[in-house]
């Protein structure tokens, strides 16, 4: 393919997922091209950037985004600059990948969407676990009606270790920085959208995230439009690992997604029957999803369609995160038109 | 060695089931039957040889030979007939739940604690190989402090309309295993409730004011986060899944299934659907309870599920069904306003 009809990139960020994305869009998706590279630290992005070919790495996102020669800007920097971004690439007319959450504030979310379809841009978000291989699978089943209507969707989604404490004070609450992964997650299994929420948390891990304000262990359980119910549970550690499993129940059937894990090998002793812990963080677990994710983000710029996980579900997930964090705090149920 | 001679109350399908287990017991004597439906059962009753079948259940109750009864009658007749066993002396083992709701239930915890007899309430999940393995190892300490428990509970196939309309509604009817179940895995109380349903498919369950598809999130006062998820039908089989998450590790009950052979074919792999029903998938856990129950009479031993494990069931059924209807978390304290009686 030559040069000329390669995508031209500008990733801004190149924190632990910004190298991600980089990484995978030099090595794996061969119809882009990362033309720079924004990050506030230049001189250590610069260093590991060279290894991997991309030569030009700047301070200024700005400077990339009014790049008459790129297309796209990948967003992987610190949420609180995400709105901003966004604006100025959809004014610049850039396409945009934006990492998850778009901002903690729905108005604010609200105001840089309108922005980008003002432009008429295509924007992505980085809900990568859409593009997992058993999840997608089982949306694939959904959709080819294998499972019926759906009724119940339950989710588990638990980290083997708590962020800092420093994260956490800034994170917005675990509804926000955790389980939105499962809100939207639940909105793209059940194809409908959520009209109640409820939520209830507790600090049974370390007594320092309550202290900060946060919990570290929830249930949330959310109702859908089309009838579905959907419960999740979070843990902030699981000291076997990352756990993350899905299951959607129908009138036709069930179907379910365990852990992957690093080998499937079977141990039998004496002692004990026992296999792999499951992969031991999201790098490991979804790997395959953050190459899938820019794969099809950089095939719709090319084919000119529309996402699959756009700007919509971007807030609907916030606005479902919103919800739980007060359902929590208030110990009631809340209907997400409250919050809209 | 004494012999107890039982009498049993309703011979519907676990009626029928607690019979031929104790017919199994050495030191028991199965001695009359009462239901309102003679000629239906005439040939079982007949074909298992019980001595004495009578329409009146009244009749089992002033038996001065019968030792202890069996309750399998329709729930809204239990607070009656523990009432009266207990009255006249006689142990009981009864049916969950302990009555069709909360203030009757109250009334009968309150006469039992009064007697001396021994009561047993059938949650017979206790006593089921996979959740008894499971509560033995978070009472050893090795999951650590609970955290989190998941349940899925569901039925093969919808109950009958006419069922429904006497069941006192999913809660009571069906969650109320797995609300005992809870606490008995944690050993701890519930705090609050919050439950909701929908109706996904008869449309007359929803004429009834009940759901066929149903959840329920338990605080519970060690701390502890419970999450219930229930349908009354997969079509794939009877479905029962725990698991319960701690700050050591994570012990989760899968299906049992009739086998365990794979078959596999250039098109699929395939395996045994899950039991197909609750006779089935819990038949040793229906044993081992009565079993327990006339160790107990046996040993005068207090039996493992009481009268107040029963209360405690329906209160959390009541907080999930008022939780449903009224939209709002409720805590169980809102309900509970006799708190002496569950003192000690």
């Amino acid at each position: 393919m030559s040069d000329k009809d390669k995508i031209r990139v500008a990733v801004i960020g190149a924190g632990r997922i910004g190298k991600i994305h980089i990484e995978n869009l030099v090595n794996k998706i061969p119809e882009a091209e990362v033309v720079c590279v924004a990050d506030i630290q230049v001189d250590k992005t610069e260093e590991w950037a060279k290894k991997i070919g991309v030569e030009r790495v700047i301070s200024d996102p700005t400077e990339a985004i009014q790049d008459p020669n790129i297309d796209a800007v990948v967003i992987c920097s610190p949420t609180n600059t995400h709105a901003d971004l966004i604006i100025k690439a959809a004014k610049a007319g850039k396409d945009i990948f934006c990492e998850k959450p778009i901002d903690r504030d729905l108005s604010r979310i609200e105001t840089a969407l309108e922005e980008v379809k003002d432009a008429g841009v295509k924007f992505q978000v980085g809900f990568n676990r859409r593009f997992d291989h058993n999840f997608r699978k089982i949306r694939l089943l959904v959709k080819d009606g294998e499972i019926g209507d759906v009724h119940i969707v339950n989710i588990t989604s638990r980290d083997p270790n708590p962020p800092s404490i420093e994260y956490v004070k800034s994170s917005g609450g675990i509804f926000v920085d955790m389980t939105i992964h499962d809100f939207d997650m639940a909105r793209y299994l059940t194809g409908s959208e959520v009209i109640k929420v409820y939520a209830v948390g507790n600090v049974l891990v370390d007594p320092k995230i309550g202290e900060v304000g946060d919990y570290d262990t929830i249930i949330a359980t959310l109702e859908f439009e089309n009838g579905a119910i959907c419960t999740i549970d979070n843990s902030r550690k699981a000291v076997y690992g990352y756990d993350q499993r899905v299951e959607v129940f129908g009138s036709k059937g069930s179907a379910i997604a365990y852990n992957d894990r690093p080998t499937n090998v079977v141990v039998s002793t004496q002692d004990a029957v026992y296999m792999d812990k499951p992969l031991y963080f999201f790098l490991e677990r979804y790997k395959e999803s953050f190459v899938q994710e820019m794969q099809d983000f950089i095939d719709c710029l090319k084919n000119n369609e529309e996402p699959l996980v756009t700007g919509k579900d971007g807030f609907q997930a916030m606005a479902i995160a919103v919800a739980a964090t007060k359902s929590a705090k208030e110990k009631r149920p809340v209907r997400l038109e409250e919050i809209l | 060695m004494r012999t107890f001679k039982f009498g049993i109350i309703g011979a519907g399908r676990l009626g029928k089931i607690h019979t031929m287990n104790l017919m199994r017991i050495s030191g028991v004597k199965v001695k009359v039957i009462a239901d309102p439906q003679l000629e239906a059962i005439k040939e079982w009753t007949d074909n298992l040889g019980i001595p004495k079948v009578v329409p009146d259940w009244h009749s089992v109750i002033n038996d001065p030979e019968i030792n202890a009864v069996v309750i399998t009658s329709p729930t809204t007749f239990h607070a009656e007939m523990i009432t009266a066993a207990a009255n006249a002396g006689k142990h009981v083992f009864t049916e969950k739940p302990l009555s069709h709701d909360l203030a009757s239930a109250k009334k009968v915890l309150a006469l039992l604690e009064k007697t001396d007899v021994k009561v047993q309430v059938a949650f017979n999940r206790r006593f089921d190989h996979n959740y008894k393995k499971i509560r033995d190892f978070v009472a050893s300490g090795q999951i650590g402090e609970i955290h989190l428990i998941r349940i899925t509970a569901r039925d093969p196939f919808l109950p009958n309309i006419e069922f429904v309309k006497k069941s006192g509604g999913i809660f009571f009817d069906f969650f109320i295993h797995e609300f005992d179940n809870i606490r008995f895995v944690t050993n701890s109380e519930v705090e609050e409730v919050y439950a909701g349903g929908s109706v996904r498919w008869d449309p007359e369950i929803k004429n009834a004011g009940d759901y066929d598809t149903a959840f329920a999130v338990l605080k519970m006062k060690c701390g502890t986060l419970c999450v219930i998820d229930s349908s009354r039908q997969a079509v794939y089989g009877y479905d029962q899944r725990m698991e319960v998450f701690g700050s050591k590790g994570r012990i989760t009950s899968l299906n049992d299934r009739e086998t365990n052979v794979e078959l596999k074919n250039h098109e699929t792999v395939t395996m045994d659907k899950p039991l197909p029903n609750f006779q089935k998938r819990y038949a040793d856990s229906f044993n081992a309870e009565m079993q327990d129950f006339v160790r107990c009479l046996v040993e005068n031993k207090t039996p493992l599920v009481t009268p107040k494990d029963g209360y405690k069931a329906i209160l959390i059924a009541e907080a999930a069904t008022r939780s449903a209807r009224e939209n709002r978390t409720i805590k169980i304290e809102e309900l509970e306003d006799i708190s002496s009686l569950l003192n000690g």
